[in-house]
C-alpha cells in the first residue's frame, strides 16, 4: 500500500489524479476515477456555469468520493466557473494557463482547496504565496497545454522550492512513472493520456483508438513560434497543416491563434481523424488497452509498489 | 527609483546591459516569456516586499513598473 500526505489531505486511497482533460474529463469520468480511489477531476473547458454545475451534479450521483474540477484560466467563463466551484463547495479545485490569483480567497472561503499546475519553480513559489495546498509540477512530456521543462527536471526542483506536496505529471502511465515520481520528490502523481481511454471515459471511440495505436514519436507540439499556446496533440492532418502555416513567412501571433478554433471539439466529439486536434502525452505509446479507471488505478500501484520494495537491490 | 530597480532585476536575470531598458521596451523583443515574467514578479516581490498579480497584461517594463508603484502608494 503506497500511502502519502496528499492521501490524508484530500482523504482519497490512491495518490493519483485523473488531468483534467478538455472536452473529455466529464463527470462520469471523474465519479470513475474517485470510485477507483483516485482524484476525478472534471474538466470546466471553456464551457459555461450550466455545463459545469451539470457535471458537478452527474459526478455527485455516482460517487460519494471526493473529486475536483480543473479550471482553465483563459476560458471566457473563467469568473462564473470559479464561482460555481466555491458555491458548490467542490473539495479541489486544479487550474491550468495562469495564476488564480484572485480567486484564491472566496475559494479559501467555500473550503475549496487549490492545486494549480505549474510549469515552472517561480510559478510554483507564486502559488504557495498566494495559498495553493499543493502543486502539480507539469513536464512537457504531457499532452495539452505545455511548459518547457521536463517532468525529469522540474519535479525535484519544483520540490526543493516549495513547502507543499509536489504531484507530478507529463509521461506517467505505469507504475514505473509512478515509483520514478516518488523518487524526484512528488508524493503523488496526474495521469491524463491512460484515463482518456478508461472505458468509463465517453470520448469518441476515434479518440480513444488514436492513442492506443500511438507510439513513442506519435505525438508532436504546435504552436511554439509565437509561444502562449503551445499544445502536444498526436500527428496527423491537423498537426501537419498547423505546423506548415504557422512556419509560414506571412504568419503572425493572431493568424496561428484561429488555427486550432474548433480542432479539440472535432477530435472529443466528431472522432475526426484528419482536422481534429487529438491531445495527448508522450505516454501514449505506453497506452495500449481500454480498462475500467479502478483496474487502471490498482494495476498502476500494485506495480509501483512491487518496483519500490524492490528498490533496495540496487545498494550493495 | 522603482524603474532602476526593475530594470537591475531584468538585466540581471536575462543578461543584459540595464541602460538598454526603457518603459517602453515589449517583453516580446526581450526573449521573456509568461513564465519568465513569472520568474521576474517573484524576484520583485522579494525585492519590495510586496504582493503582485500576474497576468497577461504584463506586456512592457513600464506595466511592470505601473503594477509595482500601484502596490507602494
Amino acid at each position: 500500500m503506497i500511502v502519502s500526505p496528499i492521501c490524508e489531505m484530500l482523504g482519497i486511497k490512491y495518490p493519483i489524479f485523473q488531468g483534467g482533460m478538455a472536452w473529455i474529463a466529464d463527470g462520469k469520468l471523474a465519479a470513475a476515477v474517485s470510485n477507483g480511489g483516485g482524484l476525478g477531476i472534471i474538466s470546466a473547458m471553456n464551457a459555461d456555469a450550466d455545463y459545469l454545475k451539470g457535471q458537478i451534479d452527474i459526478a455527485r450521483s455516482l460517487t460519494d468520493k471526493p473529486f475536483g474540477v480543473n479550471i482553465m484560466l483563459m476560458s471566457p467563463y473563467a469568473d462564473e466557473v470559479a464561482e460555481i466551484v466555491a458555491r458548490e463547495k467542490v473539495p479541489v479545485v486544479t487550474t491550468g494557463a495562469g495564476i488564480p490569483a484572485k480567486y484564491m480567497p472566496r475559494w479559501a472561503e467555500a473550503g475549496v482547496k487549490v492545486i494549480p499546475v505549474v510549469a515552472s519553480v517561480a510559478m510554483a513559489k507564486k502559488m504557495e504565496r498566494c495559498g495553493a495546498v499543493a502543486v502539480i509540477a507539469e513536464g512537457m512530456e504531457s499532452g495539452g497545454h505545455i511548459g518547457e521543462l521536463t517532468t525529469m527536471a522540474i519535479v525535484p526542483q519544483v520540490r526543493d522550492a516549495v513547502s507543499i506536496p509536489v504531484i507530478a505529471a507529463g509521461g506517467i502511465a505505469d507504475g514505473r512513472g509512478v515509483a520514478a515520481s516518488l523518487m524526484l520528490g512528488a508524493c503523488g502523481v496526474q495521469l491524463g493520456t491512460r484515463f482518456l481511454v478508461a472505458e468509463e471515459c465517453s470520448v469518441h471511440q476515434n479518440y480513444k483508438e488514436m492513442v492506443l495505436k500511438a507510439g513513442d514519436i506519435s505525438t508532436a507540439v504546435t504552436g511554439l513560434r509565437f509561444g502562449g499556446n503551445t499544445c502536444r496533440s498526436i500527428k496527423n492532418a491537423f498537426t501537419r497543416n498547423f505546423q506548415k502555416e504557422e512556419y509560414s513567412p506571412d504568419a503572425t501571433a493572431e493568424s496561428v491563434a484561429l488555427l486550432g478554433v474548433g480542432a479539440l471539439r472535432k477530435a472529443a466529439v466528431e472522432g475526426d481523424k484528419q482536422d481534429g486536434c487529438f491531445l495527448a502525452g508522450q505516454i501514449a505509446g505506453l497506452v495500449s488497452k481500454e480498462q475500467p479507471a479502478a483496474e487502471i488505478i490498482e494495476e498502476i500501484f500494485k506495480e509501483a509498489e512491487a518496483l519500490l520494495k524492490g528498490a533496495a537491490s540496487w545498494v550493495k | 527609483m522603482v524603474f532602476e530597480k526593475i530594470c537591475g532585476i531584468i538585466a540581471e536575470k536575462i543578461n543584459c546591459d540595464a541602460s538598454t531598458l526603457s518603459e517602453d521596451t515589449k517583453f516580446a523583443d526581450l526573449g521573456i516569456d509568461s513564465l519568465d515574467v513569472t520568474e521576474l514578479v517573484m524576484n520583485i516581490e522579494d525585492e519590495f516586499g510586496i504582493e503582485l498579480e500576474v497576468d497577461s497584461s504584463l506586456q512592457s517594463v513600464g506595466d511592470l513598473v505601473k503594477l509595482v508603484e500601484s502596490k507602494l502608494d
